[in-house]
């Protein structure tokens, strides 16, 4: 087990502030991480420290701006990314816990290269089923959890599903309409009915 | 659900009143739209403000030297590093200030290299106040021996009066409603119902966005500065002459994650970032906390309505006197242009000649009240209808008809904001109000006044029915460019962002309808101040009307250059020439064309110019019905179902007015009815409501069955004959909801918001 | 955030270590739902020097049935539990309440052990540090209480604990404590397995500052048992309960063999109805009984100035489960 008394002692010195940052600038180990299919490797002390959240990091560090911050304190679900396949807020999970854990952002949905949309973001353009946007990240990034585990689910599924999602303008409704249209077309193409 | 009504309009456009795509949806859902925390500048600082624990108080010392010694701080401020910039109406809110008036005003300003780095010098900021008694409520600020916020106004009283509004012959604008003989109208009437009412919860319109400035010194004399704004000329003018016209303001507008009118009041903050990137000759970036955001930031005027309503047997209202109280909390922005434009909204929906009703604006010692969706007619008529309501029942009127008989008709007169008389040229509102209640099925459900429409057991239903209207869809002047260029792509100039509306796009449909060219060929410029035209903003549903016609007038300018050339080469008359998809032809032989390359030539950008005047003679009009039910073991009142039913005249995008009238549920809306409220603690000046789980909004897994009814009876706007109406979906519910409330448990309902604690003391339970 | 050390913990024995030598300047991380917002709106005067993640400790995530019961590790996310057809099936009370909890987000990071280690949920308790300084309130060392004659609409209606009125807000504890659940504990002075009652039996929980919960173990309950949980809230989701009810009322026909009934959110504990339980044992159980035993569940109840409706919605929620 490590030997803390070092960094006790250390911490415990007088010197206020100051010396506190300078404590955590030494690079020390890597966090691994897979994002949107992309390796990155990031130095603890330099490219992320202890208390980054798992938003910052990949907004400011990666410049995956589309998981926005909201209310940072995980009640509005505009943060939510997938880990591991899973919607969870990452405004609450700090970088250097995501050692080799693989995340999905909006960004990693569709294809850059010839512009092909998914499915569920295909359908929310096609029924406008957003107002300011802020919140459609996030949405998109829970229906796409939820569709993967389940290609059929009830409305009431869904709306339990989204139910970390703060809206303001209130898209809800065509947001439902587009995934109802989502789940018609992929019953379609798999001759369900 | 959109359900269209009877259509009078018979024409059909290939883009006006079709679905398409908005211009940013790609942008949206890919997550590229950038929002103002995703804009980064090279050498961007994180700025953060210092917050006060005292709701009045003086600053007797406060030492920043620790805090500038932090490594990676580059600018702290305190009152005394400030210049003299002041904001409000009139103008008395410094950047920073010797004295804090609200538990969370701003002390002291920091500008650092990282978030944690800001943080940490805010707690190296040393302050000694010296504590000031405080005050809160509107009646206890207005007594003599009140604490005073400012001593530029005695009483607490803001003056009313909006310079801009007003004329040589009118100064101040409407200040107060009085006309006609209100003695006289009491005489005449049936019954005479005296009461008070309170709006008095401020509740948060709360954007998802939390709001945010990023401002960048291009040299002493520039600054720019990037906004979630809904009107980047209203922030560059504002900002241009609180800086004493000595700065150059570019105001950059990005992609606004909501605002719903509250984003309006960003200047405080965006000061705020502005003094700090001057300081520490580096842009800085300063966005609020979702916790500042609710403490910190815009709230809803609280209103109190005193009020002596005179009324016939036939609904005809004889008289109305009283007092309109409102608490704009420390710092007023616009609260006379609210109190003038509820003071017009309010004579919209109610037909009476004798009026004597006077406003008064009150300081008290919390966050800032501002503008917001509704803007004072909300405020006005959540504390004023169920008044109306009381007095209704004592005649036993159907409300429906009452609002069907008193709302505003074609030929009927109003004062509108800026005090002047305007005649009225809608179409017929009663159309819609039928329709409305046919779609929800008024007349089955209405059993009368404190009557429910059902019980089950402990669980009673009742509904409720409110309605609003707003002469501002043609407020203000627009205006616009339109650059045509020779390969049929079209640029529109116009300084509209993106809120959430849709405008954007809407206003891209129009130019292309106009010029019949294809949608993707019509793109619009960045809603920058520098490239731009002067445009007042997305408020007051102005966008359709207002906004489209100049968007409108533009294109057909151009359309009128383009012809002209055009008609020398074909050998004809202008007039007589037609365009489609890039092809102008003579319109009696078609086969007589030429394309616009031609007709112009490659060298060539036409530009089309198009500007609109301020008309204040068109309103729009919204009535909401409601169905509520309450378990009255429980005290919890659910919403079951909502029918909007308005006249838009035509619609430009039938899912951008749906997502506008959906919106009815948002933005401080019917919910401030129902579980929406800020919670201050008097003891200690804080609000409480300082978190998104203890601040309560309506979630995905609790909607009610909702449907839009929309009749398109062309209004004299433009040539597609709409107006805009968003802007007041918000404001008929709340009062319906407490009419719903009041009938299901059979007596008068008076709080807002109708929680179990609240209704179980209304049943007697408590 | 504010900087904080980080280390990813490799045993149970290592997180009691650290917890031991930091003092109170050390919290444990699970799915970090709670911690983070509270450090976040630094709403403790001590900020953490360092944050122990016990998410990197083996073998403390599972669900196991036995012969005696359910087994279930402290890391079981929240989620796990809702789904688990095992729970589902005849624990549902515990799968009920948690699929009740927050959101499905939520629920996808937050672990049993945290739910039930959840901190006080009171605003008072809770302002932000930074909109003006955090309230120095009772629970904190200070002088006073500002929830007794303050905001109190959401507090306790059972008095407080140690001047205290905050409510134990967690939907998991009283489903616990209805189905006689244990909770075993590791600490410097070895392991201990303690009831869910006793666990809950202070403002929090009863954990000593070195101590952690690693399981949660649950006798089976019997067959003829209905399992009700039921949530009031103003609304669907997020919400914490404003009352809560989790009760298993074992049946034999139509007459009340055996209950047990506990209320959430209305005391700093989760409160047993005893007395609504001893009135329906051996009854069969209509409207009259059920009215009486709501009644009796809430006599001695001392609402503050603010919160005597909850008192209201306690006597529906006994009524309810007893007539469903």
């Amino acid at each position: 087990m490590k030997n803390y008394e070092r960094e006790l002692n250390e911490a415990a010195k007088p010197g206020g502030a100051a010396n506190k940052l300078k404590e955590f600038s030494v690079p020390s180990s890597t966090i691994k991480l897979i994002v949107n299919r992309e390796p990155y490797e990031l130095l603890v002390g330099k490219d992320v420290y202890p208390w980054h959240t798992l938003a910052y990091t990949l907004r400011e560090k990666l410049g995956l701006t589309g998981t926005k911050i909201g209310c940072d304190s995980g009640a509005c679900g505009a943060c939510t990314v997938l880990m591991d396949g899973k919607p969870v807020l990452s405004c609450l999970i700090l970088t250097i816990e995501c050692d080799g854990k693989s995340i999905t952002t909006i960004e990693g949905l569709g294809d850059p290269v010839s512009g092909k949309l998914d499915p569920i973001q295909q359908a929310f353009v096609n029924h406008t089923a957003f107002q300011c946007g802020f919140c459609t990240p996030g949405i998109i990034m829970s229906l796409k959890a939820l569709l993967n585990k389940n290609p059929n689910p009830a409305v009431e599924d869904v709306k339990r599903a989204l139910a970390g999602h703060y809206c303001r303008c209130i898209s809800h409704y065509h947001v439902l309409k587009a995934v109802v249209d989502v789940i018609k077309r992929g019953n379609e193409k798999h001759g369900k009915v | 659900m959109l359900l269209k009504g009877e259509t009078r309009s018979m024409a059909k456009y290939r883009y006006i009143g079709v679905p398409t795509p908005r211009k940013d949806a790609v942008d949206i859902v890919t997550g590229r739209a950038k929002y103002v925390n995703d804009v980064k500048l090279p050498g961007m600082l994180i700025g953060k403000v210092l917050r006060s624990p005292h709701p009045h108080a003086i600053i007797k010392s406060i030492n920043t030297e620790e805090a500038k010694k932090l490594p990676g701080v580059k600018a702290v401020l305190t009152y005394k590093d400030v210049p003299e910039w002041k904001v409000g109406m009139p103008i008395h809110l410094r950047v920073l200030d010797r004295k804090v008036r609200f538990v969370g005003d701003a002390v002291a300003l920091v500008a650092a290299e990282t978030e944690e780095v800001a943080l940490q010098a805010l707690d190296l900021i040393d302050v000694e106040y010296e504590v000031l008694p405080a005050v809160y409520d509107i009646e206890e600020a207005l007594k003599p021996d009140a604490p005073q916020l400012y001593d530029e106004f005695p009483n607490n009283i803001c003056p009313l009066g909006v310079p801009w509004f007003g004329s040589s012959r009118i100064p101040g604008g409407l200040q107060e409603l009085i006309m006609g003989d209100v003695e006289k109208g009491f005489e005449e009437a049936d019954v005479v119902f005296e009461g008070t009412f309170r709006y008095d919860k401020f509740p948060n319109p709360l954007p998802p966005e939390p709001p945010g400035a990023l401002a960048m010194w291009e040299s002493p004399n520039t600054v720019h500065v990037w906004l979630p704004s809904q009107g980047i000329y209203i922030d560059e003018v504002s900002l241009y002459y609180l800086m004493k016209r000595k700065v150059n303001v570019i105001v950059h507008g990005c992609q606004c994650g909501g605002s719903y009118g509250s984003k309006g009041t960003i200047l405080p903050l965006a000061l705020q970032a502005i003094v700090l990137a001057k300081a520490a000759g580096r842009p800085v970036k300063l966005c609020y906390t979702k916790e500042e955001h609710l403490t910190a930031f815009t709230l809803r005027l609280e209103s109190v309505v005193h009020a002596k309503i005179g009324m016939k047997k036939d609904g005809s209202v004889t008289a109305v006197k009283g007092e309109w109280l409102l608490n704009t909390g420390y710092y007023n922005a616009v609260g006379q242009a609210q109190i003038a434009v509820g003071l017009g909204e309010i004579q919209l929906i109610l037909r009476c000649k004798n009026w004597n009703f006077k406003p008064k604006l009150v300081f008290t010692n919390r966050c800032n009240s501002g503008w917001i969706r509704g803007f004072g007619g909300q405020e006005l008529e959540a504390a004023f209808l169920p008044l109306l309501y009381q007095t209704m029942a004592k005649l036993d009127i159907d409300p429906v008809e009452f609002f069907k008989k008193n709302v505003i008709k074609s030929g009927e007169g109003y004062f509108w904001r800026d005090g002047e008389w305007y005649t009225s040229r809608v179409p017929d509102f009663t159309k819609a109000i039928d329709k409305g209640a046919q779609v929800f099925g008024w007349k089955e459900k209405w059993k009368g006044w404190l009557k429910p429409t059902a019980v089950n057991g402990s669980k009673r239903v009742g509904v409720g029915v409110g309605v609003h209207g707003n002469a501002d869809v043609g407020e203000d002047v627009a205006e616009a460019h339109v650059h045509i260029e020779p390969d049929q792509t079209v640029t529109l100039f116009v300084a509209v962002p993106e809120q959430g509306g849709g405008q954007r796009s809407n206003l891209c449909k129009m130019v292309a309808e106009v010029l019949q060219i294809p949608l993707e060929n019509v793109r619009i410029s960045p809603p920058d101040s520098n490239i731009n035209p002067y445009e007042f903003g997305l408020v007051g549903s102005r966008g359709t009307y207002a906004i489209g016609s100049a968007v409108i007038n533009a294109a057909e300018d151009a359309k009128r250059k383009l012809f002209e050339m055009a008609s020398r080469q074909l050998n004809t008359d202008p007039g007589n020439l037609e365009t489609y998809d890039g092809m102008i032809y003579v319109k009696d032989d078609p086969n007589r064309q030429i394309t616009w390359r031609k007709a112009m030539g490659v060298t060539r950008t036409i530009i089309g110019y198009g500007r609109f005047e301020s008309d204040f003679s068109l309103n729009n009009f919204l009535m909401t019905f409601v169905e509520v039910e309450v378990d009255t073991e429980t005290g919890f009142a659910r919403l079951l179902r909502v029918v909007n039913a308005t006249d838009v005249g035509q619609i430009i995008d039938p899912p951008s007015l749906e997502n506008q009238l959906n919106g009815c549920l948002g933005s401080a809306g019917i919910d401030t009815a129902l579980f929406e409220e800020t919670i201050l603690d008097k003891s200690t000046g804080r609000i409480l409501t300082a978190n998104l789980i203890d601040y309560k909004w309506r979630v995905f897994s609790d909607l009610p069955e909702l449907h839009n009814v929309v009749l398109e009876t062309p209004f004299p706007s433009h040539r597609f004959g709409a107006v805009g109406v968003g802007e007041i979906a918000t404001s008929p519910g709340p009062p319906a909801v407490l009419m719903a409330i009041s009938n299901a448990i059979g007596k008068w309902f008076f709080t807002y918001p109708a929680t179990p604690n609240r209704i179980l003391r209304a049943l007697g339970k408590v | 955030m504010k900087p904080f050390h980080h280390v990813n913990a490799k045993s149970v024995e290592e997180v009691i270590q650290l917890l031991k030598m930091y003092g109170g300047k050390a919290r444990v991380i699970a799915g970090g739902t709670d911690l983070i917002p509270v450090l976040k709106a630094e709403i403790l005067p001590e900020y953490p020097e360092i944050i122990i993640n016990i998410k990197t400790v083996p073998n403390l995530d599972y669900v196991i049935e036995d012969a005696e019961g359910l087994k279930i590790g402290a890391l079981t996310k929240l989620e796990e539990i809702g789904e688990s057809p095992i729970i589902k099936g005849k624990y549902r009370l515990l799968a009920d309440a948690a699929n009740s909890v927050a959101t499905p987000q939520i629920r996808n990071m937050g672990t049993i052990g945290g739910n039930i280690c959840q901190d006080v949920r009171c605003w008072y308790y809770r302002y932000p540090h930074n909109i003006g300084g955090r309230i120095q309130c009772y629970l904190k060392g200070g002088k006073k209480c500002y929830a007794l004659m303050g905001e109190n609409r959401y507090h306790s209606i059972f008095g407080g604990y140690k001047g205290c009125v905050a409510v134990n807000a967690s939907d998991i504890a009283i489903a616990l404590v209805a189905l006689n659940a244990k909770i075993k504990v590791a600490g410097s002075t070895g392991n201990r397995i303690i009831h869910a009652e006793e666990f809950f039996s202070s403002l929090r929980n009863i954990l000593k500052p070195d101590e952690v919960v690693t399981e949660i173990q649950i006798p089976q309950p019997s067959s003829t048992a209905k399992q009700v949980y039921l949530k009031f809230r103003l609304r669907e989701a997020i919400d914490f309960p404003i009352v809560s009810i989790a009760s298993v009322i074992d049946m034999d026909g139509e007459v009340c063999k055996d209950a047990r009934i506990v209320l959430g959110a209305i005391a700093p504990t989760p409160i047993r109805a005893e007395k609504a339980e001893q009135m329906i044992k051996g009854k069969v159980i209509d409207v009259a009984v059920a009215e009486k035993a709501a009644d009796a569940a809430v006599e001695g109840a001392v609402p503050l100035g603010m919160n005597a409706y909850k008192v209201e919605i306690a006597k529906a929620l006994v009524k309810r489960v007893l007539l469903s």
